[in-house]
């Protein structure tokens, strides 16, 4: 799974993925074309190398990060070029200015990062032998073109051009062809090159991800998580950052949220408007950052390793594929039983199932799908609106509504019974009140006070 | 010398736009760099828009290359850097991707021939002016193509010549009249600088700014939409078209009585697609047009033969237009002979 297949998640990957300050074109869509980690192995590699990126990041005067950065703006994705030297193809004035910009640039961010003792961190193959190939004259400046030191007969016909510019057209021709043979010898001469070439171009499109990743765990606040050996994901102090952003916006806070789960399914729920959505957000967003090396949204974060990972929302753009809302749900929520049952490592984030459906139905639908899911090796995070029996499932509920504001945090109750909130929620909203008077006089009368009987 | 290459020199930047094809503007554009003092200054060239082909598409006549000389800095694409006829140093190769390939900056190294293709839209335009900031060039020539498929717009220059002639229109009088009304857009004066710091980083959509000075946006895509209107607009002070300004959108402003006070601000003269009617129209009833950039209007070249072979008196010609638009006008093939 290739991170621009998640990137439209709703979990709102692509706000993190918008924020990140990377340099170059080339070292954003090389990490959008990165598979997503699932090796315990991995994953813990690319997080010591970000370690070492943020304590650089966070330890040196700025003005070595800006100049590393003003570096690696120049680099250029010149995969075609390296390919055709690769090939053995002669290669023409313009991928030898790449060639050699390359080995410029590499060779520069190589010094930078040694005078941190960061070179051994991503490891940048050594290019002065491709340098000293396309600056014969030893001016260690970046631009190129067939030198006359190349050629004592190339030389003699440039000066005849500009004492005869009438002679021109003759002459360019005959220095046309020295050129094409110059460059013939300097395409062989670079080609045992081509590997590292390649290799150089990868190591700084990381190095720019990796300081990119690196500021950006300063800038919002995220932190290292740590692998989870048993299977459970902790979080503490969890929060979104698109939905924190948004909140300061509005000069609100957002109120962080301590949860963790395991293999026991845990049912979330809460009144509207309660935050159970952004949890389940939240919690997807985190697992798809673990598994794409990326700092945590989280005061600390214990983070379990998944094959893949589900997240089923209700209102997704469906519509647009022509099925109706239930039906693209359905069909979600059906792709996570199929593939609970093919023995992955399972993450499945269900956000309130069959909720536009009638509440009997509905109800009976969740309440299954519990059932089914229960027996399964994998995580299961569940929110919803009906009052369902619980089974062998961990209920959590949002606090809710005290004393005029809502209180976001989760605490553990021992069924699954919904809070009754949403007339507190409504008044306080400054709803009509005939309407909502009567509705809670209605509540009052009917004998079940409005819970729906549990059979 | 002719006088205007001292006061291009007093400017980072100029820009040759010709208005109809074969009004010259490829020879301005020769006479300008032959006259260039490529010692003592750092020149580069490019063009904005397609614009590399030897012969004239659209006419078949012969379209000459740029001639550059050792010492210049110019702009093309990949395609026409592969064509060139010159030894040349490369310096950069952008990352944008035009038909013809990336844009290359390279620097003669030799004389020679180059077919020029620069910088299409106006995001890698600004890009490159600033790359040439960077390279500490003098002065950087575009060869500005008025086109409606190109976003670049050579207003971004600080100065300008315009190439008209016999192409453009075959009849003097009809030649004067529609040249001035050009050299009428092109004068334009700049609205607040205030108003520039805010308007510019819009690039499409109708705005106006209100009495406190508040951004406001008119629920119409461009100019074009016939169902624009200007209601509770009582304070508006400033009204922006960001993309292109058409006769039905100005009647409609002149004819409102709300709007009467406020000043309309277009991008720069290429934005504006006006009949001279209607502007002047506009400009009798008391309305401002104010644009964002401007370049100074150094003088205009005629060209009077036309493709088709018809040609009006050279001498006749430039006195009309001069007196006209209050410019000097030259005609640089007969001045050369």
């Amino acid at each position: 799974m290739q991170l621009k297949k998640v990137i439209e998640s709703p979990c709102g990957l692509r706000f993190m993925l918008d924020e990140l300050e990377l340099q170059s074109g080339y070292a954003r869509r090389w990490l959008l074309d990165s598979p997503m980690m699932t090796r315990e192995g991995e994953i813990t590699a690319s997080y010591a190398v970000l370690r070492r990126f943020a304590d650089f990041f966070n330890q040196v005067d700025p003005i070595h990060i800006s100049t590393l950065t003003n570096k690696l703006c120049g680099l250029k994705d010149i995969h075609t070029t390296i390919k055709n030297l690769n090939q053995g193809s002669v290669l023409d004035d313009i991928e030898l200015f790449e060639v050699k910009h390359l080995a410029i640039l590499s060779t520069d961010v190589k010094k930078l990062l040694q005078q941190h003792g960061m070179d051994e961190v991503v490891e940048i193959p050594a290019l002065d032998k491709v340098i000293d190939i396309l600056d014969p004259d030893g001016m260690k400046i970046a631009t190129f073109y067939i030198y006359d030191s190349y050629c004592a007969q190339l030389k003699d016909l440039r000066n005849q051009m500009r004492q005869h510019p009438d002679e021109q057209d003759d002459l360019l021709l005959q220095a046309s062809e020295l050129e094409e043979g110059v460059r013939k010898d300097l395409s062989r001469q670079l080609h045992p090159f081509a590997t590292a070439i390649a290799q150089a171009q990868l190591a700084l499109a990381q190095i720019d991800i990796y300081l990119a990743k690196a500021k950006q765990m300063k800038e919002m606040g995220l932190s290292f998580p740590s692998l989870s050996q048993d299977g459970t994901s902790q979080y503490q102090a969890m929060f979104h950052p698109q939905v924190k952003k948004a909140l300061a916006g509005q000069g609100k806070q957002f109120q962080p949220v301590d949860i963790a789960f395991g293999h026991q399914p845990t049912l979330i729920t809460g009144a509207n408007m309660g935050g159970k959505t952004v949890v389940l957000k939240t919690l997807t967003l985190c697992q798809l950052l673990f598994q794409f090396g990326f700092g945590i949204p989280a005061a600390a974060a214990q983070i379990a390793v998944k094959d893949e990972i589900h997240f089923c929302i209700g209102d997704e753009q469906s519509v647009e594929k022509g099925l109706s809302s239930f039906a693209a749900e359905m069909k979600n929520i059906d792709a996570v039983i199929k593939a609970s049952r093919e023995n992955k490592k399972l993450l499945a984030l269900i956000d309130e199932p069959a909720r536009t459906t009638n509440p009997t139905e509905g109800a009976a639908l969740v309440s299954s799908l519990l059932k089914v899911l229960s027996g399964r090796d994998m995580s299961l995070v569940m929110t919803t609106h009906y009052d369902i029996e619980p089974g062998e499932a961990r209920c959590l509920r949002v606090k809710g509504f005290e004393n005029g504001a809502m209180d976001y945090r989760l605490v553990e109750v021992q069924d699954g019974e919904v809070p009754h909130e949403a007339l507190n929620i409504a008044e306080s909203l400054g709803i009509d009140s005939e309407w909502i008077s009567m509705a809670r006089s209605q509540l009052e009368n009917s004998p079940s006070s409005g819970k729906m009987d549990k059979h | 010398m002719l006088p205007f290459i001292d006061e291009i020199l007093r400017y980072d930047s100029l820009s040759i736009v010709g208005l109809e094809k074969n009004t010259g503007k490829t020879e301005c554009l020769k006479y300008v760099l032959d006259r260039m003092p490529v010692q003592s200054k750092r020149i580069a060239v490019t063009s904005i828009g397609i614009d590399g082909e030897t012969v004239d598409q659209v006419t078949r006549t012969q379209k000459p290359e740029i001639v550059l000389r050792e010492g210049m800095y110019f702009g093309t694409s990949e395609m026409h850097y592969r064509q060139r006829r010159l030894v040349s140093e490369l310096i950069d190769v952008s990352d944008e991707n035009t038909s013809l390939g990336r844009v290359v900056t390279a620097r003669a190294l030799t004389g020679g021939k180059i077919l020029l293709s620069g910088p299409s839209s106006a995001i890698s335009l600004r890009r490159w002016m600033g790359e040439m900031r960077r390279l500490d060039i003098d002065l950087v020539i575009i060869d500005g193509a008025l086109s409606r498929m190109s976003s670049a717009s050579p207003a971004v220059s600080q100065s300008m010549i315009l190439a008209t002639g016999a192409a453009y229109s075959a009849s003097m009088s009809t030649l004067v009249s529609k040249t001035s009304h050009v050299v009428d857009l092109v004068n334009l004066e700049l609205t607040s600088e205030d108003n520039i710091r805010t308007l510019m980083p819009l690039e499409k959509g109708v705005w106006f700014i209100d009495n406190e000075g508040g951004l406001n946006s008119l629920e119409a895509l461009t100019s074009l939409s016939k169902d624009i209107h200007f209601e509770g607009m009582e304070d508006c002070r400033t009204l922006y078209v960001a993309g292109a300004l058409v006769d039905g959108f100005l009647e409609k402003v002149r004819k409102n009585k709300t709007l009467k006070q406020v000043e309309l601000v277009v991008r720069d003269f290429t934005k504006i697609f006006v009949t001279p009617q209607q502007f002047r129209l506009f400009l009798k009833s008391g309305g401002r047009i104010r644009v964002l950039q401007r370049s100074k209007l150094i003088a205009v070249t005629v060209n009077p033969t036309s493709p088709s072979g018809y040609v009006l008196d050279s001498d006749t010609l430039c006195n009309k237009l001069s007196e006209a638009i209050q410019l000097p006008v030259y005609d640089l093939l007969k001045n050369k002979q």
